[in-house]
């Protein structure tokens, strides 16, 4: 069941060919070989893989292989190393990763933290890592105090041999341990005797993050350090004209200007001198991919695509089977349902591009030397990143390191390299120094990868007896993969793209005939994931829809919902969940209104009621209900946080998230137009950890989706318009 | 050159008059905890104290500043309680107590901020908290900030009282 799981997650990206990789594959880190240096500061560490050390006082190094952007992946993927090592977890000191092969996601197979693929991925391998590490050391300890290892236990970094009440510690025993051969055969915990994974106990980076000493990716620092500001272009491939440049060179503290892709970067001394310098260039656009693309010219390419361009189908996938295979559809079942249809229901959805608004801005910093280039920064992917810097300074790629800071928020936007890029061409120009790259609010706001503004069209038919007998919806937008030329996600061409339109209609939903599909627009916006990806926007429309379907057909919601469902075991309960926390059905004042949704992805299954009232075309939100299951809880206290602020990061797309366009440039400007919420802006949040003891799933992007359709639901039921389109904020008053 | 006072100590500066706190706070004076996230004094991610009160330092001018203004940062939060070596202020002990932090990057602006409301109104209900913190988190970390002040708050009133019992 968690392998299919898991599948069904990777489907929903469509990483399709990654799927016959099993987790797991690698003991001690991959491969034994190592590419990784020592950890620096720790040379007399005996090592245990490319990831794991142990010093003579017992203090263990996990070097972590994900990126730490708030979602607690480096906090997870230590409690799966300690409860296999039995070492004490005071004595567990974590370190922030470079880009290694050595640190590969068995899942994603490669080192990247998005997708939520990290605790999924690093699950059995980590685990495994401190099993092998463990009987290693146990071998160790048997063999100096000669007896057999199984007479041994081990608690807390301590090994005891009961007998004779004799103890060695790891550090006794650790240089020995590590030459030892590594054992293949591993008998794993049962989840039942876990005692670190499931704690309650604080993270590992709280501490220095409330101290301030917490190195983020604008903390980078070294001695001559520079700053670089960029003055980008509305797109990297537009070319410009710029004036003001010898005027701003001459600027004190100024060391360079240099030409960087689609812009400049004004190099000084001092972050403000670059910036006071930068504001006096100004960049003419003479040819942008944009032109002059503006929200109207959005708004009528995307409508025109469902005439003009031919669509892709996006299959129904069999997620019983592994690897999951495409279900062909029972020929002249859907057109026969919509020709039998006593009636048909029909919908219109939008949502706008968003923007990532990661707290910490865009930064990455770059030096180029004898050595060859370091890039430092907070990336969540450094195997790209890897790649990337190698290719644009030509350099081979083990004259290149890259290392990861903590990151300000992701959400996706650090998953691009864009900024890499960016960040490497300004190193260039001032060889030998390192330059740490910031982009005002303003340049983050408007040179983002944003989420993809998609248009949605959608048709239920209604049989003769009232049921839903088929549901037509088709998308159109730009294609993530297609902006950063990669295939569609699922790697199968003539599919649709899945970051596109996967689950644009819940598969899950059993009865209904479905047909999805996608009509591409070449916008040539710069756009990327953002936190959900394709549920960011399928959420909304898939459960608008079905929503519009009950009302319109005069059943409750929750009853349509529950009856497609046909009592799907995971899925069933946290609906149920969250239906009553939100208490959907009980008599209501004139205004209120409950609404309801719910999302599911890989092994995840998150749902939310909300409660609101509708005055004289003004909203204000009364409540926040959410039920999760997402399996086996690696850190409860991690996941309540997820859900909760998950929901906050859906709520501000819900309400006010939109990046409009003016002349072929996004206007966003800082968060006086891009609002975020305060603290009072948010209603009370509920949430309900279902239990689960399947294998862990994911967290990080569970809630966000599901806030927008049930406050749309909501309103509609408090007697309000029915929205459909985002933000809220364009209809009502909040 | 201008004279700050900045953590208890006279530290010389030397930037253009316009240059912003912060920047000066982040690059001359090695201070990164104090973050950069909007620079129009929206987000309070930059947030320190100058003679106890709150303030957005990207909007803080250094021409505006007085070497006899006390400017504290998180760095030297802890040591203005007057908590021993190495010690949290009780906001950063109640901070991790919580868990309020998931990114984190705006948690020290946070702080500061809330280590000023408390000055200001030692029991806050939520109410107080909802209207007197206006700084943003974008990770959406806001109930554990309510409950982490508010624990914090009792916190530093039973010292009080305890400072008080014991110098009667």
């Amino acid at each position: 069941m968690a392998r299919e799981q898991g599948v069904l997650n990777l489907s929903r990206r469509g990483v399709v060919g990654g799927l016959s990789l099993g987790a797991g594959l690698f003991v001690l880190g991959m491969p034994m070989v190592q590419a990784a240096e020592p950890a620096a500061g720790h040379p007399e560490s005996a090592r245990f893989g490319a990831m794991l050390s142990i010093d003579a006082a017992s203090r263990v190094r996990l070097i972590v292989p994900s990126t730490e952007m708030g979602q607690g992946t480096q906090e997870a993927l230590a409690r799966f190393v300690a409860e296999e090592l039995d070492c004490d977890w005071a004595a567990l000191e974590v370190e922030l990763p470079w880009a290694d092969q050595s640190f590969a996601n068995p899942l994603a197979r490669k080192q990247i933290t998005a997708n939520s693929m990290t605790v999924m991925g690093y699950y059995t391998s980590l685990r495994k890592l401190g099993a092998a590490s463990r009987a290693m050391l146990v071998a160790a300890a048997a063999a100096r105090l000669g007896v057999p290892a199984e007479s041994l236990t081990v608690h807390g970094g301590v090994i005891r041999d009961p007998a004779s009440d004799r103890t060695l510690s790891f550090g006794d025993v650790a240089q020995a341990a590590s030459s030892l051969p590594v054992p293949q055969a591993l008998t794993l915990k049962p989840a039942s005797a876990f005692t670190i994974i499931g704690g309650k106990s604080p993270r590992k980076d709280l501490r220095p993050k409330v101290m301030g000493q917490a190195e983020f990716g604008i903390d980078v620092h070294e001695e001559g350090m520079l700053i670089g500001v960029p003055v980008l272009a509305p797109h990297p491939k537009a070319s410009f004209e710029a004036k003001g440049l010898e005027a701003a060179k001459a600027r004190p503290g100024i060391h360079a200007i240099v030409p960087v892709s689609g812009g400049l970067v004004v190099i000084a001394d001092r972050y403000w001198r670059a910036k006071s310098a930068a504001d006096t260039i100004t960049l003419t656009v003479t040819a942008s991919p944009l032109d002059k693309l503006d929200d109207k010219g959005i708004h009528d390419r995307l409508a025109a695509a469902f005439d003009e361009v031919a669509p892709k189908p996006f299959p129904q996938f069999d997620m019983n089977a592994f690897p999951p295979r495409i279900v062909p559809e029972v020929s002249g079942a859907f057109e026969a349902a919509f020709e039998e249809a006593a009636r048909v229901i029909e919908a219109e959805y939008q949502v706008p591009h968003l923007a990532h608004a990661t707290l910490e801005p865009i930064c990455c910093s770059a030096r180029f030397d004898e050595q060859g280039l370091l890039v430092r920064g907070p990336l969540q992917d450094p195997d790209n990143s890897h790649r990337t810097a190698a290719k644009l300074s030509g350099l081979p790629m083990d004259k290149v390191r890259v290392e990861i800071t903590y990151a300000g928020g992701g959400f996706g936007r650090k998953w691009g390299v864009d900024f890499v890029s960016v960040a490497i061409e300004a190193a260039r120009g001032v060889p030998g120094r390192m330059v740490k790259t910031i982009w005002p609010r303003e340049q983050d706001l408007a040179g983002d990868q944003y989420r993809p503004a998609y248009m949605a069209r959608s048709r239920a038919a209604i049989g003769k007896d009232g049921s839903l007998t088929a549901i037509h919806s088709r998308i159109a937008g730009e294609s993530i993969m297609a902006y950063h030329g990669r295939p569609p996600m699922g790697g199968m061409e003539g599919l649709a793209d899945a970051t596109a339109a996967g689950q644009l209609i819940y598969g899950d939903y059993a009865d209904p005939v479905k047909r999805i599909e996608y009509h591409e627009v070449d916008l040539q916006v710069p756009v990327g994931f953002w936190r959900s990806v394709s549920m960011s926007q399928n959420a909304f429309f898939a459960e608008s829809f079905i929503d519009e379907i009950a009302r319109e057909t005069g059943q409750s919601p929750l009853a349509l919902r529950l009856a497609l469902l046909k009592g799907h075991p995971r899925i069933t309960p946290v609906l149920r969940k969250a239906a009553e926390m939100i208490a959907l059905d009980a008599p209501r004042a004139k205004g209120i209104g409950r609404g309801i949704a719910f999302s599911y992805s890989g092994a995840n299954f998150c749902a939310i009621g909300v409660e609101v009232e509708v005055k004289d075309s003004s909203l204000s939100l009364k409540r926040i209900a959410c039920a999760c299951d997402c399996g086996l809880m690696i850190d409860p206290v991690s996941v309540e946080g997820q859900l909760t602020g998950g929901i906050i990061f859906g709520l501000q797309a819900s309400l006010w998230g939109e990046v409009h366009f003016e002349d072929g440039r996004p206007t966003a400007q800082n968060f006086s137009d891009y609002r975020l919420p305060m603290m009072q802006d948010v209603p009370p949040i509920e949430v309900v950890l279902m239990p689960g003891s399947e294998e862990p799933g994911n967290i990080g992007e569970a809630s966000t989706p599901v806030i927008a359709p049930a406050l749309v639901n909501a309103i509609a039921d408090a007697g309000g318009p029915r929205i459909r389109t985002l933000p809220i904020a364009r209809t009502l008053t909040i | 050159m201008k004279t700050l006072t900045v953590n208890g100590a006279q530290r010389s500066v030397d930037a253009e008059d316009d240059t912003p706190l912060l920047w000066v706070l982040r690059e001359d004076l090695a201070l990164p905890g104090t973050k950069f996230g909007c620079g129009i004094g929206m987000c309070g991610a930059c947030t320190v104290h100058i003679d106890g009160e709150a303030v957005r330092s990207c909007q803080m001018p250094v021409s505006s500043l007085e070497s006899g203004q006390a400017i504290t940062t998180i760095e030297a939060l802890a040591g203005s309680a007057s908590v021993g070596e190495g010690e949290l202020h009780p906001l950063q002990q109640a901070w991790i107590d919580e868990q309020v932090p998931q990114c984190g990057y705006c948690q020290t602006g946070m702080i500061m901020a809330a280590a000023a409301l408390l000055k200001e109104n030692p029991e806050p209900d939520e109410a107080a908290i909802r209207e007197g913190i206006t700084n943003l988190c974008r990770c959406g970390t806001y109930p554990r900030i309510v409950r982490a002040i508010q624990s914090a708050g009792r916190v530093i009133r039973e010292r009080g009282a305890a400072h008080a019992r014991g110098s009667a």
